[in-house]
Protein backbone atom coordinates (compact mmCIF):
# COMPACT_ATOMS: atom_id res chain seq x y z
CA UNK A 1 0.00 0.00 0.00
CA UNK A 2 2.77 2.43 0.94
CA UNK A 3 4.57 1.68 -2.35
CA UNK A 4 1.35 2.45 -4.29
CA UNK A 5 1.02 5.68 -2.31
CA UNK A 6 4.59 6.77 -3.06
CA UNK A 7 4.12 5.80 -6.74
CA UNK A 8 0.99 7.98 -6.89
CA UNK A 9 2.79 10.89 -5.19
CA UNK A 10 5.72 10.69 -7.60
CA UNK A 11 3.35 10.60 -10.62
CA UNK A 12 1.55 13.68 -9.28
CA UNK A 13 4.86 15.50 -8.81
CA UNK A 14 6.01 14.62 -12.31
CA UNK A 15 2.97 16.22 -13.98
CA UNK A 16 2.38 19.52 -12.16
CA UNK A 17 0.10 21.06 -14.81
CA UNK A 18 -2.23 18.08 -14.96
CA UNK A 19 -2.26 18.06 -11.17
CA UNK A 20 -3.10 21.77 -11.12
CA UNK A 21 -5.96 21.23 -13.58
CA UNK A 22 -7.33 18.26 -11.64
CA UNK A 23 -7.19 19.97 -8.23
CA UNK A 24 -8.59 23.26 -9.62
CA UNK A 25 -11.69 21.66 -11.13
CA UNK A 26 -12.15 19.53 -8.02
CA UNK A 27 -11.84 22.62 -5.78
CA UNK A 28 -14.33 24.57 -7.89
CA UNK A 29 -16.94 21.82 -7.76
CA UNK A 30 -16.50 21.14 -4.07
CA UNK A 31 -16.58 24.87 -3.29
CA UNK A 32 -19.87 25.14 -5.16
CA UNK A 33 -21.11 22.10 -3.24
CA UNK A 34 -20.10 23.69 0.07
CA UNK A 35 -21.79 26.99 -0.78
CA UNK A 36 -25.06 25.28 -1.64
CA UNK A 37 -24.79 22.98 1.33
CA UNK A 38 -24.15 25.88 3.73
CA UNK A 39 -27.01 27.93 2.24
CA UNK A 40 -29.35 24.92 2.44
CA UNK A 41 -28.23 24.11 6.01
CA UNK A 42 -28.61 27.80 6.98
CA UNK A 43 -32.11 27.98 5.48
CA UNK A 44 -33.00 24.80 7.32
CA UNK A 45 -31.73 26.27 10.60
CA UNK A 46 -33.74 29.47 10.03
CA UNK A 47 -36.79 27.36 9.23
CA UNK A 48 -36.35 25.40 12.45
CA UNK A 49 -35.91 28.66 14.37
CA UNK A 50 -39.24 29.97 13.12
CA UNK A 51 -40.98 26.66 13.58
CA UNK A 52 -40.01 26.64 17.26
CA UNK A 53 -41.31 30.18 17.73
CA UNK A 54 -45.10 30.10 17.59
CA UNK A 55 -45.49 33.85 17.39
CA UNK A 56 -47.98 36.31 15.91
CA UNK A 57 -47.08 39.99 15.53
CA UNK A 58 -50.01 42.41 15.27
CA UNK A 59 -49.07 45.95 14.30
CA UNK A 60 -51.29 48.90 15.29
CA UNK A 61 -52.01 51.58 12.76
CA UNK A 62 -49.07 53.97 12.71
CA UNK A 63 -51.08 56.96 13.94
CA UNK A 64 -52.49 55.08 16.92
CA UNK A 65 -50.82 55.20 20.32
CA UNK A 66 -52.62 52.44 22.26
CA UNK A 67 -53.54 53.20 25.83
CA UNK A 68 -52.81 50.79 28.70
CA UNK A 69 -56.52 50.01 28.93
CA UNK A 70 -56.72 49.09 25.25
CA UNK A 71 -53.70 46.84 25.55
CA UNK A 72 -54.97 45.18 28.73
CA UNK A 73 -58.39 44.59 27.17
CA UNK A 74 -56.81 42.94 24.15
CA UNK A 75 -54.54 40.87 26.39
CA UNK A 76 -57.55 39.68 28.43
CA UNK A 77 -59.47 38.78 25.28
CA UNK A 78 -56.54 36.83 23.91
CA UNK A 79 -55.92 34.99 27.16
CA UNK A 80 -59.54 34.02 27.39
CA UNK A 81 -59.16 31.99 24.16
CA UNK A 82 -56.86 29.54 26.03
CA UNK A 83 -54.67 29.35 22.93
CA UNK A 84 -52.18 31.94 24.09
CA UNK A 85 -48.99 31.33 25.99
CA UNK A 86 -47.82 34.91 26.42
CA UNK A 87 -48.67 38.41 25.21
CA UNK A 88 -46.10 41.21 25.01
CA UNK A 89 -46.86 44.82 24.15
CA UNK A 90 -44.20 46.65 22.08
CA UNK A 91 -44.71 50.39 22.29
CA UNK A 92 -43.49 52.86 19.67
CA UNK A 93 -40.48 53.59 21.93
CA UNK A 94 -39.73 49.87 22.29
CA UNK A 95 -39.96 49.53 18.50
CA UNK A 96 -37.48 52.39 18.11
CA UNK A 97 -35.10 50.69 20.54
CA UNK A 98 -35.34 47.42 18.60
CA UNK A 99 -34.73 49.34 15.38
CA UNK A 100 -31.68 51.05 16.94
CA UNK A 101 -30.26 47.72 18.10
CA UNK A 102 -30.63 46.22 14.64
CA UNK A 103 -29.07 49.21 12.86
CA UNK A 104 -26.51 50.35 15.39
CA UNK A 105 -23.77 50.14 12.77
CA UNK A 106 -25.51 52.61 10.45
CA UNK A 107 -25.89 56.09 12.03
CA UNK A 108 -27.61 57.46 8.92
CA UNK A 109 -30.50 55.04 9.31
CA UNK A 110 -30.75 55.86 13.02
CA UNK A 111 -30.98 59.61 12.47
CA UNK A 112 -33.76 59.33 9.91
CA UNK A 113 -36.22 57.40 12.11
CA UNK A 114 -38.23 58.55 15.14
CA UNK A 115 -40.56 56.62 17.44
CA UNK A 116 -43.61 58.19 15.79
CA UNK A 117 -42.74 56.66 12.44
CA UNK A 118 -42.85 53.14 13.87
CA UNK A 119 -46.04 51.25 14.74
CA UNK A 120 -46.72 49.83 18.18
CA UNK A 121 -47.40 46.12 18.17
CA UNK A 122 -48.22 43.14 20.31
CA UNK A 123 -46.34 39.83 20.13
CA UNK A 124 -48.42 36.79 20.91
CA UNK A 125 -46.91 33.36 21.52
CA UNK A 126 -49.25 30.44 20.97
CA UNK A 127 -49.28 27.31 23.10
CA UNK A 128 -49.67 25.30 19.94
CA UNK A 129 -48.25 26.42 16.54
CA UNK A 130 -51.46 25.11 14.88
CA UNK A 131 -53.44 27.87 16.61
CA UNK A 132 -51.35 30.66 15.06
CA UNK A 133 -53.80 31.13 12.21
CA UNK A 134 -56.81 31.42 14.52
CA UNK A 135 -55.02 33.96 16.73
CA UNK A 136 -54.00 35.93 13.64
CA UNK A 137 -57.61 35.96 12.36
CA UNK A 138 -58.82 37.14 15.77
CA UNK A 139 -56.27 39.97 15.88
CA UNK A 140 -57.09 41.10 12.32
CA UNK A 141 -60.68 41.76 13.39
CA UNK A 142 -59.64 44.07 16.26
CA UNK A 143 -60.00 47.81 15.77
CA UNK A 144 -56.80 49.77 15.38
CA UNK A 145 -54.85 46.79 14.03
CA UNK A 146 -53.23 47.48 10.68
CA UNK A 147 -51.29 44.32 9.85
CA UNK A 148 -50.89 40.87 11.33
CA UNK A 149 -47.86 38.70 10.61
CA UNK A 150 -47.30 35.27 11.96
CA UNK A 151 -44.62 32.62 11.63
CA UNK A 152 -46.67 30.41 9.33
CA UNK A 153 -46.16 32.82 6.45
CA UNK A 154 -42.43 33.02 7.12
CA UNK A 155 -42.21 29.27 7.62
CA UNK A 156 -44.05 28.47 4.40
CA UNK A 157 -42.02 30.91 2.31
CA UNK A 158 -38.82 29.68 3.94
CA UNK A 159 -39.83 26.09 3.23
CA UNK A 160 -40.29 26.98 -0.46
CA UNK A 161 -36.93 28.81 -0.47
CA UNK A 162 -35.13 25.89 1.22
CA UNK A 163 -36.65 23.43 -1.22
CA UNK A 164 -35.61 25.61 -4.17
CA UNK A 165 -32.05 25.95 -2.84
CA UNK A 166 -31.88 22.18 -2.51
CA UNK A 167 -33.18 21.52 -6.03
CA UNK A 168 -30.97 24.14 -7.68
CA UNK A 169 -28.00 23.04 -5.55
CA UNK A 170 -28.41 19.36 -6.35
CA UNK A 171 -28.82 20.07 -10.08
CA UNK A 172 -25.87 22.47 -10.30
CA UNK A 173 -23.54 20.48 -8.06
CA UNK A 174 -24.61 17.26 -9.81
CA UNK A 175 -23.72 18.75 -13.21
CA UNK A 176 -20.36 19.94 -11.87
CA UNK A 177 -19.65 16.55 -10.30
CA UNK A 178 -20.23 14.96 -13.72
CA UNK A 179 -17.94 17.49 -15.43
CA UNK A 180 -15.25 17.01 -12.77
CA UNK A 181 -15.57 13.25 -13.04
CA UNK A 182 -15.08 13.46 -16.82
CA UNK A 183 -12.03 15.72 -16.46
CA UNK A 184 -10.44 13.44 -13.85
CA UNK A 185 -11.20 10.51 -16.16
CA UNK A 186 -9.49 12.38 -19.00
CA UNK A 187 -6.43 13.45 -16.98
CA UNK A 188 -5.82 10.03 -15.45
CA UNK A 189 -6.70 8.46 -18.82
CA UNK A 190 -3.84 10.45 -20.40
CA UNK A 191 -1.51 9.27 -17.65
CA UNK A 192 -2.62 5.67 -18.14
CA UNK A 193 -2.01 5.96 -21.90
CA UNK A 194 1.45 7.47 -21.24
CA UNK A 195 2.23 4.47 -19.08
CA UNK A 196 0.96 1.94 -21.60
CA UNK A 197 4.36 0.20 -21.82
CA UNK A 198 4.79 0.11 -18.07
CA UNK A 199 1.36 -1.43 -17.64
CA UNK A 200 2.03 -4.11 -20.24
CA UNK A 201 5.37 -4.94 -18.56
CA UNK A 202 3.64 -5.15 -15.18
CA UNK A 203 1.05 -7.51 -16.68
CA UNK A 204 3.81 -9.71 -18.14
CA UNK A 205 5.66 -9.99 -14.82
CA UNK A 206 2.46 -11.11 -13.11
CA UNK A 207 0.98 -7.95 -11.57
CA UNK A 208 -2.67 -8.28 -10.62
CA UNK A 209 -5.28 -5.79 -11.86
CA UNK A 210 -5.49 -4.40 -8.34
CA UNK A 211 -1.74 -3.79 -8.24
CA UNK A 212 -1.85 -1.90 -11.55
CA UNK A 213 -5.00 0.05 -10.66
CA UNK A 214 -4.04 1.07 -7.12
CA UNK A 215 -1.65 3.99 -7.86
CA UNK A 216 -4.12 5.53 -10.35
CA UNK A 217 -6.99 5.22 -7.88
CA UNK A 218 -4.84 6.71 -5.09
CA UNK A 219 -3.84 9.53 -7.45
CA UNK A 220 -7.52 10.33 -8.06
CA UNK A 221 -8.28 10.16 -4.34
CA UNK A 222 -5.41 12.56 -3.61
CA UNK A 223 -6.80 15.05 -6.16
CA UNK A 224 -10.15 14.78 -4.38
CA UNK A 225 -8.70 15.19 -0.89
CA UNK A 226 -6.60 18.18 -2.02
CA UNK A 227 -9.59 19.77 -3.75
CA UNK A 228 -11.84 19.08 -0.74
CA UNK A 229 -9.48 20.73 1.76
CA UNK A 230 -8.94 23.75 -0.52
CA UNK A 231 -12.67 24.16 -1.22
CA UNK A 232 -13.49 23.95 2.47
CA UNK A 233 -10.80 26.50 3.32
CA UNK A 234 -12.12 28.95 0.70
CA UNK A 235 -15.74 28.41 1.82
CA UNK A 236 -14.74 28.99 5.46
CA UNK A 237 -12.88 32.19 4.55
CA UNK A 238 -15.83 33.49 2.49
CA UNK A 239 -18.20 32.68 5.36
CA UNK A 240 -15.94 34.35 7.93
CA UNK A 241 -15.60 37.43 5.69
CA UNK A 242 -19.38 37.69 5.17
CA UNK A 243 -20.23 36.99 8.81
CA UNK A 244 -20.83 40.66 9.92
CA UNK A 245 -23.13 41.24 6.92
CA UNK A 246 -24.98 37.94 7.43
CA UNK A 247 -25.49 38.55 11.16
CA UNK A 248 -27.12 41.91 10.34
CA UNK A 249 -29.12 40.38 7.52
CA UNK A 250 -30.45 37.60 9.73
CA UNK A 251 -31.56 40.19 12.29
CA UNK A 252 -30.92 38.25 15.43
CA UNK A 253 -31.68 34.74 14.22
CA UNK A 254 -28.96 32.87 16.09
CA UNK A 255 -27.43 30.52 13.48
CA UNK A 256 -24.04 32.20 13.13
CA UNK A 257 -21.22 31.51 13.66
CA UNK A 258 -21.70 27.86 12.68
CA UNK A 259 -20.54 25.32 15.28
CA UNK A 260 -16.96 24.07 14.82
CA UNK A 261 -18.17 20.45 14.82
CA UNK A 262 -20.60 21.26 11.99
CA UNK A 263 -17.83 22.84 9.89
CA UNK A 264 -15.59 19.83 10.64
CA UNK A 265 -18.35 17.54 9.35
CA UNK A 266 -18.61 19.70 6.21
CA UNK A 267 -14.84 19.27 5.72
CA UNK A 268 -15.12 15.49 6.09
CA UNK A 269 -18.05 15.45 3.67
CA UNK A 270 -16.12 17.42 1.06
CA UNK A 271 -13.04 15.23 1.41
CA UNK A 272 -15.24 12.13 1.09
CA UNK A 273 -17.09 13.46 -1.96
CA UNK A 274 -13.79 14.52 -3.60
CA UNK A 275 -12.18 11.16 -2.83
CA UNK A 276 -15.14 9.29 -4.32
CA UNK A 277 -15.14 11.39 -7.51
CA UNK A 278 -11.34 11.17 -7.89
CA UNK A 279 -10.96 7.54 -6.89
CA UNK A 280 -13.81 6.37 -9.09
CA UNK A 281 -12.52 8.49 -12.01
CA UNK A 282 -9.04 6.95 -11.63
CA UNK A 283 -10.44 3.44 -11.38
CA UNK A 284 -12.61 3.84 -14.47
CA UNK A 285 -9.73 5.35 -16.50
CA UNK A 286 -7.37 2.46 -15.80
CA UNK A 287 -10.08 -0.22 -16.12
CA UNK A 288 -11.03 1.09 -19.56
CA UNK A 289 -7.41 0.71 -20.59
CA UNK A 290 -7.00 -2.76 -19.07
CA UNK A 291 -10.16 -3.95 -20.80
CA UNK A 292 -8.94 -2.75 -24.18
CA UNK B 1 7.08 -28.29 -19.66
CA UNK B 2 5.45 -27.18 -22.92
CA UNK B 3 3.13 -29.45 -24.91
CA UNK B 4 1.63 -28.03 -28.09
CA UNK B 5 -0.96 -30.17 -29.86
CA UNK B 6 -2.10 -29.00 -33.28
CA UNK B 7 -2.20 -25.35 -32.25
CA UNK B 8 -3.52 -22.93 -34.84
CA UNK B 9 -3.68 -19.16 -34.75
CA UNK B 10 -5.05 -16.71 -37.32
CA UNK B 11 -4.94 -12.90 -37.32
CA UNK B 12 -7.71 -11.94 -39.74
CA UNK B 13 -6.62 -13.38 -43.09
CA UNK B 14 -3.10 -14.13 -41.91
CA UNK B 15 -2.41 -17.70 -40.83
CA UNK B 16 0.19 -17.20 -38.06
CA UNK B 17 0.44 -20.81 -36.87
CA UNK B 18 -0.89 -23.98 -38.48
CA UNK B 19 -1.42 -27.19 -36.52
CA UNK B 20 1.82 -26.89 -34.62
CA UNK B 21 2.75 -29.83 -32.37
CA UNK B 22 5.88 -30.27 -30.25
CA UNK B 23 6.99 -31.00 -26.69
CA UNK B 24 9.63 -29.16 -24.65
CA UNK B 25 10.75 -31.19 -21.66
CA UNK B 26 11.59 -29.65 -18.26
CA UNK B 27 15.20 -28.45 -18.12
CA UNK B 28 15.62 -28.28 -21.91
CA UNK B 29 17.20 -25.37 -23.82
CA UNK B 30 15.46 -25.05 -27.18
CA UNK B 31 16.02 -22.62 -30.03
CA UNK B 32 13.08 -21.46 -32.06
CA UNK B 33 14.25 -20.34 -35.48
CA UNK B 34 12.74 -19.31 -38.76
CA UNK B 35 12.41 -16.23 -40.97
CA UNK B 36 10.52 -13.13 -39.85
CA UNK B 37 6.79 -13.79 -39.83
CA UNK B 38 7.24 -17.52 -39.32
CA UNK B 39 5.31 -17.46 -36.03
CA UNK B 40 8.05 -17.44 -33.35
CA UNK B 41 6.77 -14.39 -31.49
CA UNK B 42 3.16 -15.59 -31.87
CA UNK B 43 4.15 -18.83 -30.15
CA UNK B 44 5.81 -16.92 -27.28
CA UNK B 45 2.73 -14.70 -26.93
CA UNK B 46 0.54 -17.82 -26.81
CA UNK B 47 2.66 -19.29 -24.00
CA UNK B 48 2.41 -15.98 -22.09
CA UNK B 49 -1.33 -16.01 -22.77
CA UNK B 50 -1.18 -12.55 -24.30
CA UNK B 51 -3.26 -14.16 -27.04
CA UNK B 52 -5.13 -17.49 -27.21
CA UNK B 53 -5.11 -20.28 -29.76
CA UNK B 54 -7.96 -20.67 -32.25
CA UNK B 55 -7.59 -24.43 -32.29
CA UNK B 56 -5.50 -27.08 -30.56
CA UNK B 57 -4.22 -27.46 -27.03
CA UNK B 58 -1.30 -25.74 -25.36
CA UNK B 59 -0.26 -27.24 -22.03
CA UNK B 60 2.28 -25.62 -19.73
CA UNK B 61 3.39 -27.90 -16.88
CA UNK B 62 0.35 -30.03 -17.75
CA UNK B 63 -2.04 -27.11 -17.44
CA UNK B 64 -4.24 -26.15 -20.41
CA UNK B 65 -3.62 -22.43 -20.56
CA UNK B 66 -6.96 -21.78 -22.26
CA UNK B 67 -8.55 -22.71 -18.94
CA UNK B 68 -6.56 -20.14 -16.96
CA UNK B 69 -8.99 -17.42 -15.91
CA UNK B 70 -8.09 -13.72 -15.98
CA UNK B 71 -7.96 -13.82 -12.19
CA UNK B 72 -5.42 -16.66 -12.21
CA UNK B 73 -3.38 -15.19 -15.09
CA UNK B 74 -0.95 -13.12 -12.92
CA UNK B 75 -0.15 -16.19 -10.82
CA UNK B 76 0.49 -18.20 -14.02
CA UNK B 77 2.76 -15.53 -15.51
CA UNK B 78 4.85 -15.41 -12.33
CA UNK B 79 6.08 -18.91 -13.22
CA UNK B 80 7.47 -17.66 -16.53
CA UNK B 81 10.32 -15.24 -17.16
CA UNK B 82 10.40 -13.36 -20.44
CA UNK B 83 13.11 -11.41 -22.27
CA UNK B 84 12.45 -9.21 -25.29
CA UNK B 85 14.55 -7.92 -28.17
CA UNK B 86 13.78 -4.32 -27.15
CA UNK B 87 14.45 -5.04 -23.44
CA UNK B 88 11.17 -3.46 -22.22
CA UNK B 89 12.72 -1.79 -19.19
CA UNK B 90 11.14 1.08 -17.27
CA UNK B 91 13.18 4.17 -18.01
CA UNK B 92 12.26 6.01 -14.81
CA UNK B 93 13.38 3.16 -12.57
CA UNK B 94 16.91 2.16 -11.63
CA UNK B 95 18.45 -1.20 -12.54
CA UNK B 96 17.65 -2.46 -9.04
CA UNK B 97 14.02 -1.29 -9.28
CA UNK B 98 13.58 -2.83 -12.74
CA UNK B 99 14.92 -6.18 -11.59
CA UNK B 100 12.84 -6.13 -8.40
CA UNK B 101 9.57 -5.55 -10.33
CA UNK B 102 8.43 -9.23 -10.56
CA UNK B 103 8.95 -9.60 -6.79
CA UNK B 104 7.35 -6.26 -5.93
CA UNK B 105 4.11 -7.28 -7.64
CA UNK B 106 4.02 -10.38 -5.44
CA UNK B 107 4.18 -8.27 -2.26
CA UNK B 108 7.40 -9.93 -1.12
CA UNK B 109 9.22 -8.38 1.85
CA UNK B 110 11.82 -5.75 0.98
CA UNK B 111 14.69 -7.67 2.62
CA UNK B 112 13.89 -10.79 0.58
CA UNK B 113 13.61 -8.67 -2.57
CA UNK B 114 17.01 -7.10 -1.90
CA UNK B 115 18.63 -10.52 -1.45
CA UNK B 116 17.03 -11.98 -4.61
CA UNK B 117 17.87 -8.94 -6.76
CA UNK B 118 21.47 -9.00 -5.52
CA UNK B 119 21.80 -12.67 -6.57
CA UNK B 120 20.21 -12.03 -9.98
CA UNK B 121 22.49 -9.05 -10.64
CA UNK B 122 25.52 -11.10 -9.59
CA UNK B 123 24.50 -13.80 -12.07
CA UNK B 124 24.38 -11.33 -14.96
CA UNK B 125 27.44 -9.39 -13.72
CA UNK B 126 25.72 -6.08 -13.07
CA UNK B 127 26.10 -5.66 -9.31
CA UNK B 128 28.05 -2.43 -9.79
CA UNK B 129 25.30 -0.96 -12.01
CA UNK B 130 22.40 -1.46 -9.57
CA UNK B 131 21.78 2.22 -8.92
CA UNK B 132 22.05 3.36 -12.56
CA UNK B 133 19.09 4.06 -14.86
CA UNK B 134 18.51 2.37 -18.25
CA UNK B 135 19.57 5.51 -20.14
CA UNK B 136 23.02 5.17 -18.56
CA UNK B 137 23.62 1.59 -19.79
CA UNK B 138 24.86 -0.01 -23.02
CA UNK B 139 22.69 -2.34 -25.13
CA UNK B 140 24.34 -5.45 -23.72
CA UNK B 141 23.90 -4.21 -20.16
CA UNK B 142 20.24 -3.42 -20.83
CA UNK B 143 19.65 -6.95 -22.02
CA UNK B 144 21.42 -8.32 -18.95
CA UNK B 145 19.11 -6.23 -16.75
CA UNK B 146 16.15 -7.70 -18.65
CA UNK B 147 17.53 -11.22 -18.09
CA UNK B 148 18.04 -10.51 -14.38
CA UNK B 149 14.42 -9.31 -14.18
CA UNK B 150 13.25 -12.47 -15.95
CA UNK B 151 15.05 -14.83 -13.57
CA UNK B 152 14.77 -12.97 -10.25
CA UNK B 153 11.55 -14.81 -9.38
CA UNK B 154 13.18 -18.18 -10.22
CA UNK B 155 10.73 -19.10 -12.98
CA UNK B 156 10.46 -22.68 -14.24
CA UNK B 157 10.37 -21.44 -17.81
CA UNK B 158 12.31 -18.62 -19.48
CA UNK B 159 11.14 -17.32 -22.86
CA UNK B 160 13.58 -15.16 -24.82
CA UNK B 161 12.25 -13.43 -27.92
CA UNK B 162 15.31 -12.59 -30.04
CA UNK B 163 17.31 -11.35 -27.04
CA UNK B 164 20.40 -10.74 -29.19
CA UNK B 165 18.52 -9.11 -32.07
CA UNK B 166 19.74 -5.59 -31.24
CA UNK B 167 23.25 -6.53 -30.13
CA UNK B 168 26.67 -6.87 -31.78
CA UNK B 169 28.16 -10.41 -32.17
CA UNK B 170 30.48 -10.13 -29.16
CA UNK B 171 27.74 -8.88 -26.83
CA UNK B 172 25.38 -11.50 -28.24
CA UNK B 173 27.88 -14.19 -27.25
CA UNK B 174 28.08 -12.80 -23.71
CA UNK B 175 24.26 -12.83 -23.44
CA UNK B 176 24.23 -16.41 -24.70
CA UNK B 177 26.83 -17.33 -22.10
CA UNK B 178 24.63 -15.91 -19.34
CA UNK B 179 21.56 -17.78 -20.61
CA UNK B 180 23.53 -21.06 -20.67
CA UNK B 181 24.77 -20.36 -17.16
CA UNK B 182 21.18 -19.79 -15.98
CA UNK B 183 20.13 -23.01 -17.69
CA UNK B 184 22.87 -25.00 -15.98
CA UNK B 185 22.82 -23.38 -12.54
CA UNK B 186 19.08 -22.92 -12.08
CA UNK B 187 17.88 -25.82 -14.29
CA UNK B 188 15.50 -23.37 -15.96
CA UNK B 189 13.76 -24.52 -19.14
CA UNK B 190 14.65 -22.00 -21.85
CA UNK B 191 12.93 -21.37 -25.18
CA UNK B 192 14.81 -18.80 -27.23
CA UNK B 193 13.60 -17.38 -30.52
CA UNK B 194 16.53 -16.17 -32.59
CA UNK B 195 17.86 -15.26 -36.02
CA UNK B 196 21.46 -15.51 -34.87
CA UNK B 197 23.07 -18.19 -37.04
CA UNK B 198 26.38 -18.29 -35.10
CA UNK B 199 24.74 -18.75 -31.76
CA UNK B 200 22.49 -21.56 -32.97
CA UNK B 201 25.19 -23.35 -34.93
CA UNK B 202 27.72 -23.28 -32.07
CA UNK B 203 25.32 -24.33 -29.34
CA UNK B 204 24.71 -27.96 -30.20
CA UNK B 205 21.22 -27.60 -28.75
CA UNK B 206 17.76 -28.57 -29.98
CA UNK B 207 16.40 -26.37 -32.79
CA UNK B 208 12.74 -26.09 -33.80
CA UNK B 209 12.39 -24.41 -37.19
CA UNK B 210 9.20 -22.68 -38.22
CA UNK B 211 8.30 -21.48 -41.71
CA UNK B 212 4.99 -19.75 -42.46
CA UNK B 213 3.59 -20.88 -39.12
CA UNK B 214 4.38 -24.56 -39.73
CA UNK B 215 6.95 -26.69 -37.96
CA UNK B 216 9.37 -27.76 -40.69
CA UNK B 217 12.17 -29.25 -38.61
CA UNK B 218 12.74 -30.32 -34.99
CA UNK B 219 16.39 -31.36 -34.62
CA UNK B 220 17.87 -32.40 -31.21
CA UNK B 221 21.29 -31.04 -32.20
CA UNK B 222 20.28 -28.68 -34.87
CA UNK B 223 21.70 -26.07 -37.16
CA UNK B 224 20.22 -22.83 -38.42
CA UNK B 225 18.65 -23.54 -41.82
Amino acid sequence: MSSHFSTAISRIRRSPYQTLAAISIMTMTLFLASVFFLVAAGSQAILRYFETRPQVNAFFKQEIVPTDNQVELLRAQLESTNMVDSVRFVSKEDALQIYKDLNKSDPLLLEAVTANMLPASIEVSAKNPNDLKKIAEFLKQQTGIDDVRFAEEVVSSLAVWTKSVRIVGIALVGAHVLITFSIILLIIGIKVANRRDEISILQLVGATRGYIQAPFVIEGILYGVGGGILAWGIAYLVLAYSMPFLVTFLAGIPILPPPILFMFKVLLGEILLGAIIGGFGGLLAVRRFLKS
Amino acid sequence: MITAQNITKRFGNVQALTELSFVVNPGEFVFLTGPSGSGKTTLIKLVMKEIVTDKGELLISGQDIKKITNKKLPEYRRQIGVVFQDFKLLQDRSVFENVSLPLEVRNIKLLDIQAAVKKALELVGLTARASLFPAQLSGGELQRVAIARAIVGRPKLLLADEPTGNLDPKTSQSIMKILKQIHEELQTTIVMATHNVDIVNHSGLRVITLVDGKLVKDNPKGKYE
